[in-house]
């Protein structure tokens, strides 16, 4: 019985070694009995390898490029590339050129000066003596730059001596890790077979192609000591430039006067919704505003919220921050509010249909990475200076992330949980609002959050274009570098932040049970 | 009126890109399911499915995993739409309904029971389990009364205002089932319901559900990948392997004469004190010499349909053989102790 086992397991292993040895030659194609032997010799220790193979060695980036592993192609060009351009510099270089040709005209100079002195020094001039302090001064210096570029050519040596120890470094290391990268590309191959990684001409020739490219251009660039003036800086069209740059000036002016009733539409309806909000928080006496916020802290937050938030609006309040930070809170709270009103449903269609989504996902990068000040240019073409087109730069800020988050969450309500709503015949409105929305709100009130602080942010760029509040403050500190006013205000903008943030993430909790 | 509540013909799901293309090529060329794979990158999912389930009935459809059965089971309610062939449940085709007739033949009709429950996690079990009542306009006050209901029929009053999350998992898939009963539907849909359970709460539950159904005469469509459960609790089995049933039949049928090698295989460790009945082991009573001392008078008597568990225990509690009556009363054979032991190791040697 037992013996039995033993030799089903001998015949089994053989076999084995005979099946991967297959597949290694069917992954080299070329030398598949050397690379077999090695990769066994890998894979049969748990610690490093060594193996050294003389090929890679030697052709590094050839050998990299006809086996189709086109990461260790770019790093051992790189590493040749520098050593090359280290010995090359050592030994055609004209090292310290500039310095010998400064030296021989420094010198030239003070002949010269020389000259002038003896002959002012025959005729008694009282400027004699100066003449010669000049003369050996300037002789001074020539000798110094001499010396400069006689140490400079003397650098040629060691540059010549580190060069090729890299170099020797290099070929070495390439071959030593050349089949340990191999067996990994092997191991990647096993699972994806689509992975060529065997001999092939055509790579080997892309990779030759590449190197004769770069190669002789470098050390040109390099070695020689005044390149041709195309290979140091790239020969750009000034006229392109302003040709284009121009276009754009006239596009822009031609929107503006196409879409005035438009724009005008857009920064009247912002403006009312921003009245309201003025009117409500503005004002309102002092009191019942402090009222209210401080109840909705405590209810919403709990009482450490409602202590945080008592100091923080004295703090608004003693430094006469009062007005202006009601006016910010405002002009944000109109920005939030668009952008949750057009956000959100946004971001259910983003995660609801592909094409919207692919269309959506560039625009938002763009909106987000995009600095504001390009886009604070054509806000001002389009809807001129003051609050409601300082409010479209914040939203164009604040937006993507209640965008993005809600399309996460609703992406992320478990199919079956969708299914089994399904099963019981509910219809696709009622799957949104009394499934998808309520599973996915921790996600879509953690948008809302982000979307808020980030519109906080840009109190200070919005009042740029005459969005009037906090930002306006910090920003006077800086054009008058008024260091301890700006950081009063720059500290009331974070209270104000804070408050919200609080309060918001107040709300959130009670809707945000576990899942399942 | 034993109506067929249930009726499948013909019925293939092809997935993929091509599988009009691929059905067509089926139909004319009979490929079998790896040509399919190759030709148009399309993976067979049901293949020709049919069968008949009558009201009342527990129809078990058992397969390994990958088999094809969770996909069958959504093609009876539409959750997934057949490539070819008719389903037709309560006498209507489903392919032909309207997206408002479906949901209302979903709603009303037809109750499903998930193996990973699909509860709503931020609603209490009372709003789970009222969910397709909802669904249906029913008014709140209603609504809750008739969950209630359906709550206490899985023993589970009490928990009304919980979330789910809070119950065990037994108890969430007894939320499940009540869901699925709330609507009094006629049709009952499990997909392998106890499979994520631990064994004891299984056994519980799966006799739990025998019961209720049969008490609420549910037609049940029941997927299961345990044979033993699918003996337990179905009237009907049907053997399901890479998209084709090989074998439909009552527990009896299928252990006693299973169709092919596979359900041989998986028959092999089932227990077949249950399935076996006297009838099919007794000897006539003609035939029977009674051995000498020994009198028949005092011997017990069992029904024909008398299973060999249950013979077995009768027969512990005598030294006398065991005479076989007829559903008149009648006798009609004689069970002895050899008899008994010859039936119980009988079949499972060959």
């Amino acid at each position: 019985m037992n013996n039995t086992t033993i030799k089903a397991n001998v015949s089994d292993d053989s076999s084995m070694q005979h099946a991967q040895a297959e597949s290694v030659h069917r992954f080299t194609e070329r030398q598949g009995e050397y690379y077999s032997a090695q990769f066994e010799k890998i894979q049969s220790s748990n610690r490093l390898t060594v193996t050294f193979n003389p090929k890679a060695a030697l052709f590094g980036p050839c050998w990299a490029a006809a086996r189709n592993i086109w990461g260790f192609f770019w790093l051992s060009t790189f590493a040749l590339l520098f050593s090359l351009v280290q010995l090359g510099r050592g030994l055609w270089g004209e090292l310290g050129a500039d310095k010998l040709a400064q030296a021989a005209r420094l010198s030239d100079k003070s002949q010269e000066m020389a000259v002038k002195a003896q002959s002012a020094l025959e005729a008694g001039a009282a400027n004699a003596a100066a003449l010669l302090r000049n003369s050996e001064n300037l002789q001074r210096a020539a000798d110094n730059a001499l010396a400069a570029a006689n140490e400079a050519a003397q650098g040629a040596e060691q540059l010549v001596i580190w060069g090729s120890v890299f170099l020797i470094l290099v070929i070495l290391i390439q071959g030593f890790i050349a089949n340990l990268v191999y067996e990994k590309k092997y191991c990647q191959w096993r699972i994806n077979n689509s992975e060529k990684s065997g001999f092939s001409y055509p790579n080997l020739l892309l990779g030759l192609a590449m190197l004769t490219m770069i190669l002789p251009l470098m050390l040109y660039r390099f070695t020689a000591a005044k390149p041709v003036e195309w290979l140091t800086a790239f020969p750009a069209n000034k006229a392109i430039f302003n040709s284009t740059s121009s276009w754009l000036d006239k596009a822009f002016d031609a929107i503006a006067l196409q879409g005035a009733g438009f724009f005008d539409g857009i920064t009247y309806s912002i403006r009312i919704l921003l009245d309201g909000l003025e009117v409500v928080l503005v004002d309102t006496p002092w009191p019942v505003t402090t009222l209210v916020i401080l109840f909705m802290a405590w209810r919403l937050a709990g009482p450490r919220v409602a202590i945080f938030t008592i100091a923080a609006l004295s703090y608004l309040a003693f430094l006469g921050y009062w007005e202006k930070s009601m006016a910010t809170i405002a002009l944000l709270g109109a920005a939030a509010t668009l952008c949750v009103l057009v956000g959100v449903p946004l971001g259910i269609v983003c995660a609801k249909n592909r094409t919207v989504d692919s269309i959506a996902r560039p625009v938002l990068d763009f909106m987000q990475t995009m600095p504001a000040f390009v886009y604070l240019i054509p806000i001002i073409a389009f809807f001129g200076t003051g609050k409601p087109p300082g409010i479209l730069a914040t939203i164009i800020f604040g937006m993507p992330p209640v965008v993005r988050l809600t399309a996460l969450g609703i992406k992320q309500v478990p199919p079956s949980i969708v299914e089994g709503a399904l099963a019981f015949g509910c219809s696709r409105r009622k799957l949104l609002l009394d499934v998808e929305i309520p599973l996915a709100m921790t996600n879509i009130m953690a948008g809302i959050n982000q979307t808020i602080l980030m519109c906080l942010s840009m109190v200070v760029i919005a009042s740029l274009i005459g969005a009037e509040g906090l930002g306006t403050d910090v920003l006077m500190a800086l054009q008058f570098a008024a260091k301890g006013q700006g950081l009063l205000a720059g500290l009331a903008i974070l209270f104000c932040a804070m408050i919200i943030d609080r309060i918001v993430q107040g709300c959130v909790k009670p809707t945000g049970r576990p899942a399942g | 009126m034993a109506t067929d509540v249930i009726q499948l013909e013909n019925v293939w799901k092809i997935f993929g890109k091509n599988s009009e293309l691929a059905m067509k090529a089926i139909n004319e060329e009979g490929l079998d399911k790896a040509t399919v794979l190759e030709r148009f990158s399309c993976v067979v999912g049901i293949a020709d499915v049919s069968f008949t389930v009558p009201r009342g009935e527990i129809f078990c459809i058992m397969g390994l995993s990958g088999s094809g059965k969770s996909t069958l089971i959504r093609h009876l309610n539409r959750l997934i739409e057949p490539t070819a062939g008719t389903i037709k449940v309560l006498d209507r085709d489903m392919s032909a309904l309207s997206n408002d007739e479906l949901r209302g033949m979903r709603a009303k009709h037809i109750g499903m029971v998930f193996q990973h429950m699909a509860l709503l996690p931020h609603r209490t079990v009372l709003d789970n389990v009222a969910f397709p009542l909802e669904v249906q306009d029913v008014p709140k006050f209603k609504r809750w009364e008739i969950s209630q209901h359906a709550l206490s029929l899985v023993n589970l009053n009490g928990f009304e205002d919980r979330l789910p999350h809070q119950l065990s998992g037994g108890m969430q898939q007894r939320v499940g089932l009540a869901r699925a009963l709330a609507s009094d539907p006629e049709v009952l849909l499990m997909d392998e319901p106890f499979s994520a359970l631990d064994p004891l709460i299984r056994h519980e539950l799966q006799n739990q559900f025998v019961s209720l159904t049969k008490t609420l005469q549910k037609t049940t469509v029941f997927i299961t990948h345990d044979l033993d459960e699918a003996i337990r609790i179905g009237d009907r089995i049907a053997i399901m392997k890479d998209g084709r049933l090989i074998q439909i039949g009552t527990p009896e049928e299928i252990v006693m004469q299973p169709a092919d090698d596979y359900v041989a295989d998986f028959v092999k460790g089932i227990s077949n004190l249950k399935l076996i009945s006297a009838h099919s082991i007794m000897q006539e009573i003609n035939s029977y010499t009674v051995p000498e001392g020994i009198s028949l008078a005092d011997a017990p008597r069992a029904k024909e349909d008398t299973n060999l568990e249950h013979l077995i225990d009768i027969s512990i509690t005598t030294p006398l053989p065991i005479i076989i009556t007829n559903a008149q009363g009648v006798d009609i054979g004689i069970v002895s102790k050899d008899t008994l032991l010859t039936g119980i190791k009988g079949k499972g040697d060959e």
